[in-house]
């Protein structure tokens, strides 16, 4: 086989896509409803428009020190030492974001598909088939991004033309009735919303053309934030801000609320759930492989196949700690808020005040 | 080793059929439609559940039986409490993913409490499509849903086909569950249709008002059209009325109506309705007695003043008898002046009866048939 692993500008924008539409977008509308009421769009556009900065911050940082990878790079500007404990941070943050990501997937799929399968047995097959594709390159990774890519995209433009029979506009107003706290905390949720799109720190160093990287990802996080947007507006005309609120999972929910003309396409949910998995398998394979990756430099190890499958058993455990939704809410998602502002905000910053301060007493 | 690893594979391909759990499509029993009345009894068994499912062996070309449908009734604490119950008398489980109709009887509808909790169950529920119909009877549910129907064999299909196929039906106005719940959110009010049995038929005609989970009472079938004119739901309807020395027949065949909503001090609502239609009938003569501008535009005034009558006539009932929102103004200052609407929701049952409405209403007779 024949790896030179590098990936193209539009295997950036495929991944960007799939990476960060994840389990989120199934409870964003309600989450974000629920503090933000008919103004939870204003906190998505804001959440998506900060990570903007970071981005470009990011990019900046690896025409800083071209043809270096985020390791090599890490090391150079920091300490090692720091820089491992970085990577933990970093390794924590994605491992917690696995497990968030598969537990609910399970309980979804339990709700909705499985009723009588074990959530264990979910679990697990879904973290084993995802590790086959974790064991490979960035670049296989990177071609199943652009097979799912268009499936999300048909995904959304589904769910449009469904709900459009019977959305009720006006169920979108009144617009504009925000306080400044609710503000502020319905940005947050935005913003977490987004992450993942960190995962150009790992990747953009294996980007065949290092021009255009920036605009690529700029369009992927564009295409987030309509997908995002559209969705929100689509459960809001659908349902109504009251039962918004009450939903769980409104996004999925509302498959069940079409009445096309001619009855023939009811009880969707079963096609939506396929749709599902593969979404949440786009999210999923690449983070594991990324924290196979990690794992692999923090270990210093040359390869990280090998580190895939002991990592597993961790995520099992987290994913299956909390008791119920409401306890991944409360304890997993609260410490991933957290670590998350660390790691796709404060790291990339930090790593590129500090280089660009080396770089230019190294010019001196 | 090759030939270890083999058998190995061979055996685990037993473990890994997929048909471990299956359930066969006649080993199901579809629950196609539920009514809920009240239990008299003491104690926790509050419902007194219904199910109705098609017999399945007695559908397609080669059906085995005849009967087509079974009700089966139990006393229960809860919707879903009385599948488990029957299942002590049925042979297969109930499955409810294909529920789509559900009747709910006149005694239980005025315990707000009791409705609560079914309609908490149907919403949280996973299987169950939030489309399904719901209706309300004056009588008992479970007598709707035992009468035989006279032209479809199983009544609950009935009740289905008459609100899905007749949607521009203005006598009644379907209803689903997330239809009543967003209602009943914004208004606090909803209506749902009003199903009866007369002889061994059922008609589906007029309302039931909901407010706050509980009815409060009914609306014939011209209040529901007014009403439905005032929402936009009509598509097709027929009015007569008198005029001068026959009677007029005006098909309607477009509707429009829109609400402003003017706050100052006083909180004023005009209505402005405006309906398209052409002459169905009126008095068969020999000179010609239609096709004239000036009898045809009498003839709008009317028609106008007809459907004013009616419409003022059900706000009045709304406003007066049942100080319920049935317009949905309350939706309506929510969306569009939330600022004032924060202040007054709380007490929104005081003010609604004292709102001024304005009724405004154009007719055109379009076409007048195909004489003059």
């Amino acid at each position: 086989m024949d790896s030179k692993n590098k990936i193209s500008n539009g295997q950036l924008k495929a991944l960007m896509v799939t990476i960060v539409v994840g389990v989120g977008i199934l409870s964003l509308p309600s989450d974000i409803a629920v503090i933000m009421d008919n103004d939870g769009w204003i906190g998505i556009l804001l959440g998506g428009l900060i990570t903007i900065p970071f981005i470009i911050i990011i990019d900046r940082l690896f025409k800083l020190y071209p043809n270096k990878n985020f390791f090599q790079l890490g090391k150079e500007i920091l300490n090692p030492i720091i820089f491992k404990i970085i990577l933990v941070i970093f390794l924590f943050y994605i491992m917690l974001l696995l497990s968030i990501s598969v537990r609910i997937f399970a309980d979804v799929i339990k709700a909705y598909l499985l009723e009588t399968t074990p959530i264990e047995i979910i679990i697990i097959t879904m973290l084993l088939s995802v590790s086959y594709m974790a064991r490979s390159q960035i670049e296989v990774i990177a071609r199943m991004a652009v097979i799912i890519y268009p499936i999300i995209l048909g995904f959304i433009i589904f769910l449009l033309i469904i709900n459009i029979p019977n959305m009720d506009l006006t169920n979108i107003y009144p617009v504009f009735q925000l306080n400044y706290k609710a503000l502020l905390k319905g940005v947050l949720i935005g913003l977490f919303s987004y992450a993942g799109y960190e995962f150009i720190l790992l990747v953009l160093p294996m980007a065949e053309n290092h021009k255009g990287t920036l605009k690529y990802c700029l369009n992927g996080i564009f295409i987030v934030i309509a997908i995002y947007l559209i969705v929100f507006f689509i459960t809001l005309s659908q349902y109504g801000i009251h039962q918004l609120k009450r939903e769980i999972w409104p996004t999925i929910a509302i498959v069940k609320e079409i009445d096309l003309p001619g009855y023939f396409l009811e009880n969707l949910d079963g096609i939506i759930m396929a749709i599902w998995v593969m979404v949440i398998y786009g999210t999923l394979g690449p983070f594991l492989h990324f924290s196979g990756v990690v794992l692999s430099d923090i270990l210093n190890t040359k390869e990280h196949q090998y580190l895939i499958l002991p990592i597993i058993p961790i995520i099992y455990i987290i994913s299956l700690y909390p008791k119920n939704l409401v306890q991944v809410e409360k304890i997993l998602v609260k410490i991933f808020n957290y670590i998350s502002i660390v790691s796709i905000m404060i790291i990339p910053t930090i790593l590129f005040v500090l280089g660009l301060v080396k770089k230019r007493r190294e010019n001196q | 080793m090759k030939k270890a690893l083999l058998i190995l594979i061979i055996l685990f391909s037993f473990l890994l059929t997929a048909c471990w759990d299956m359930a066969e499509i006649n080993q199901r029993l579809f629950v196609s439609s539920i009514g809920v009345d009240l239990n008299e009894a003491n104690g926790m068994n509050k419902y007194l559940v219904t199910y109705v499912y098609p017999n399945i062996n007695a559908i397609g070309k080669n059906a085995t039986e005849d009967k087509k449908k079974f009700t089966i009734e139990t006393a229960s604490s809860s919707l879903f409490q009385a599948g488990r119950k029957s299942s002590t008398r049925e042979e297969f489980p109930f499955y409810y993913k294909h529920l789509k109709v559900f009747i709910i009887g006149d005694e239980l509808a005025k315990d707000s409490k009791l409705i609560r909790q079914v309609i908490d169950e149907l919403n949280r529920d996973t299987k169950i499509n939030k489309k399904i119909q719901i209706l309300v009877t004056e009588g008992k549910a479970k007598d709707i849903l035992d009468s035989k129907a006279s032209h479809v064999p199983i009544t609950d299909e009935t009740i289905y086909n008459i609100l899905i196929d007749n949607k521009s039906a203005a006598r009644f106005t379907p209803q689903t569950l997330t239809g009543m719940i967003k209602e009943l959110d914004f208004n606090n009010v909803a209506i749902l249709p009003k199903v009866d049995k007369i002889g061994d038929r059922v008609t589906i005609a007029g309302a039931a008002i909901i407010k706050d989970y509980k009815l409060i009472g009914y609306l014939n079938e011209i209040e529901n059209r007014a009403l439905a004119f005032i929402k936009n739901k009509v598509k097709l309807e027929l009015i007569d009325l008198e005029y001068e020395d026959g009677l007029l027949s005006y098909n309607i065949t477009d509707n429009k109506s829109s609400k402003s909503v003017t706050i100052d001090g006083d909180i004023n609502v005009n209505i402005k309705l405006k309906v398209e239609g052409y002459l169905q009938g009126y008095i068969i003569s020999k000179d010609i007695n239609v096709y004239n501008n000036s009898v045809l535009v009498d003839m709008e005034r009317a028609i106008e003043n007809q459907l004013k009558k009616e419409i003022e006539h059900t706000i009045n009932l709304s406003q007066e008898k049942y100080n319920a929102d049935l317009v949905g103004i309350g939706e309506y200052l929510s969306k569009y002046y939330p600022k004032e609407w924060n202040k007054i929701k709380g007490k929104w049952d005081q003010i609604y009866p004292d709102i001024k409405f304005n009724i405004i209403v154009e007719a055109n007779i379009r076409r007048t048939g195909l004489t003059k």
